[in-house]
């Protein structure tokens, strides 16, 4: 993906915007250390999800894949050890986030990361 | 994994087989007669002037697989003919299609449509154009782009884009499945004979003024996961000329075709099915007038704002259409939304499904919002949640296609996302970006009730 547009400052992280083909807007969650503990995204496509989690994409798919079955296509809800993905919109209106609750750093509550 | 997930995933399965046990041809109700699930091509209630009827039966029934008890909850759907192009006896009608006003385009199977020969739609490097669809789950749609005339009611859409979805599994780009293994192209997977998108835009690329698909979008490669070309079984992201891809029907209406409503009968409690209308055209006939007394909503980035729970849910960006946005979506069978009044939420799975994330009051919880138009326009609404282990538990409401208390989470952060059960008992008007709207009413698009 492009590099990044944004860099946002936190006290104890960053926000670093970055745009995926199709204009989807992904924002990584950047630890004083280094490390991305959270990425968000929003855009009339879904980003790239093997390219943002990286290590985590497997363990999204087998999670996808062991959801129950239920008519009509609701938000994600993945709530995993060390990994949660949750997704909300609809056709071509897509919002996510995904974090490992083992990375977050103190203090910063979910709602910070959307 | 536990025994629950196992049960749940050995009851599918053991559907899946009934339903391959059936004669070939099951791919889709491809009904040459009628139904038992309603839906029927000849004019309903409601005279339009001129051209023909502008009114589709709508039945929340359950859809094609409430027979074999997997009934879809708060789905409405219709019927529509489909014919190569330029012919009136090359046809089928498919019927229990699924209204959803929260996308853009007809998506029918490839099994349905096979003796029709529909010509394929090419992208802009002259290969075949295929378009992935991506739902909010991850789950996906793929197939190619194809040509037909389509009837809905008495009102033709010629030569309307649409996608044919594919039964095959192999060959989809990663980009397309990313991750996901559920690839809904089979009746049994999507619980639906195909999906009519008749939302606010004219095709499905199409946002915020532009298509990002085309060609003159400027972008230097085309985004995905949206059109696709294939050489062999190596597909890639392809840009589209805007006037080819896949299109909402209603757009490509010689008249009435700048918007739709959504005409459903009021359900204060769980019921079998009931039966309404979808009519095409806003203030083009004797039967779609926008009442004086209406609320106009104008949009941005095909959304608004709820106020709920002391909280905000609206676009916080216009440009890059960021925010806890709030939206009407006939396609989402519930209300959905962040958790900030307390609600107990469902833990259980039960045969029918997962219910991890509907919420589960000990009693019916009656709740208020108000939704605001972006030009400020704001009218409250007061709604209910129900307990969804007892409605889907219970003998007498198990089986019940008309769920109007059924209601989940949309994740802390998320706007509102006002599904089918708003629809009960409220006629809900939604126009076409671009189209031409009634004099007096603002741009569109907007949603109005």
């Amino acid at each position: 993906m492009n590099a990044s547009l944004r860099v946002t400052p936190h006290d104890t992280y960053e926000v670093h915007e970055i745009q995926a083909p199709g204009g989807t807007v992904v924002d990584e969650y950047v630890s004083a250390s280094g490390t991305v503990f959270a990425v968000t995204w929003h855009g009339q496509f879904p980003p790239p999800m093997e390219q943002i989690l990286g290590t985590y994409f497997q363990q999204y798919s087998t999670a996808l894949q062991t959801r129950p079955k239920m008519y009509g296509h609701r938000p994600l809800n993945i709530q995993e050890q060390g990994l949660v993905v949750q997704t909300a919109g609809h056709m071509r209106a897509h919002f996510g986030r995904a974090y490992d609750p083992n990375l977050l750093p103190p203090g910063l509550t979910v709602s910070e990361i959307q | 994994m536990n025994r629950q997930e196992l049960f749940v995933r050995a009851f599918f399965l053991s559907i899946l087989l009934i339903a391959l046990g059936f004669a070939a041809g099951c791919g889709g109700s491809v009904a040459t007669g009628t139904t038992s699930s309603g839906g029927t091509t000849s004019p309903g209630s409601g005279s339009g002037s001129g051209n023909g009827s502008n009114v589709l039966a709508l039945a929340v029934n359950g859809g094609p697989e409430a027979a074999t008890g997997f009934v879809y909850q708060n789905a409405a759907f219709a019927s529509a003919t489909i014919c190569a192009p330029g012919s009136t006896s090359n046809c089928v009608t498919i019927d229990n299609l699924l209204v959803d006003t929260g996308s853009t385009g007809l998506r029918i199977f490839a099994s349905e449509v096979a003796s029709l020969n529909l010509p394929a739609i090419t992208a802009t490097n002259g290969s075949g154009a295929y378009d992935c669809i991506s739902f909010v789950d991850n789950s996906y749609l793929w197939g190619p782009v194809e040509r037909a005339d389509v009837t809905l009611g008495g009102e033709t859409a010629s030569g309307l884009p649409v996608q044919v979805i594919s039964s095959a599994n192999t060959g989809v780009p990663s980009s397309c499945s990313n991750g996901s293994t559920e690839n809904d192209n089979s009746v049994e997977l999507l619980g639906a004979n195909g999906i009519l998108g008749v939302g606010n835009e004219p095709s499905d690329c199409f946002f915020n003024g532009g298509s990002a698909c085309d060609p003159s979008s400027g972008l230097s490669t085309p985004p995905s996961p949206a059109y696709y070309t294939c050489s062999g079984t190596k597909c890639s992201p392809a840009f589209i000329a805007a006037a080819d891809q896949v299109a909402n029907p209603v757009a490509l209406f010689p008249t009435d075709n700048n918007g739709v409503i959504v005409e459903l009968p009021s359900a204060s409690s769980s019921a079998a099915s009931l039966s309404g209308s979808l009519v095409f055209g806003i203030g083009t006939e004797s039967n779609n007038q926008l009442p004086s007394s209406a609320t106009v909503f104008t949009l941005a980035c095909d959304a608004f704002t709820t106020v709920f729970g002391g909280q905000t849910f609206g676009v916080t960006d216009t440009a890059t259409c960021a925010g806890p946005y709030s939206f009407i979506d006939s396609g989402s069978n519930g209300l959905f939304f962040p958790n900030v009044t307390n609600i107990p939420e469902c833990s259980s799975n039960i045969a029918q499904g997962e219910l991890d994330g509907f919420y589960c009051p000990t009693t019916t919880e009656t709740l208020s919002a108000t939704m605001e138009g972006e030009d400020g326009a704001s009218h409250a609404t007061s709604f209910s949640v129900g307990n969804a282990d007892t409605l889907l538990l219970s003998a007498g409401t198990a089986s019940d296609a008309v769920q109007p208390t059924m209601a989940g989470m949309n994740p802390v952060g998320y706007g509102f996302d006002w599904g089918l059960p708003f629809f009960y008992g409220v006629n809900v008007y939604s126009s076409i970006d671009g189209q031409r709207v009634p004099s007096g009413a603002p741009a569109a698009p907007w949603w109005a009730y």
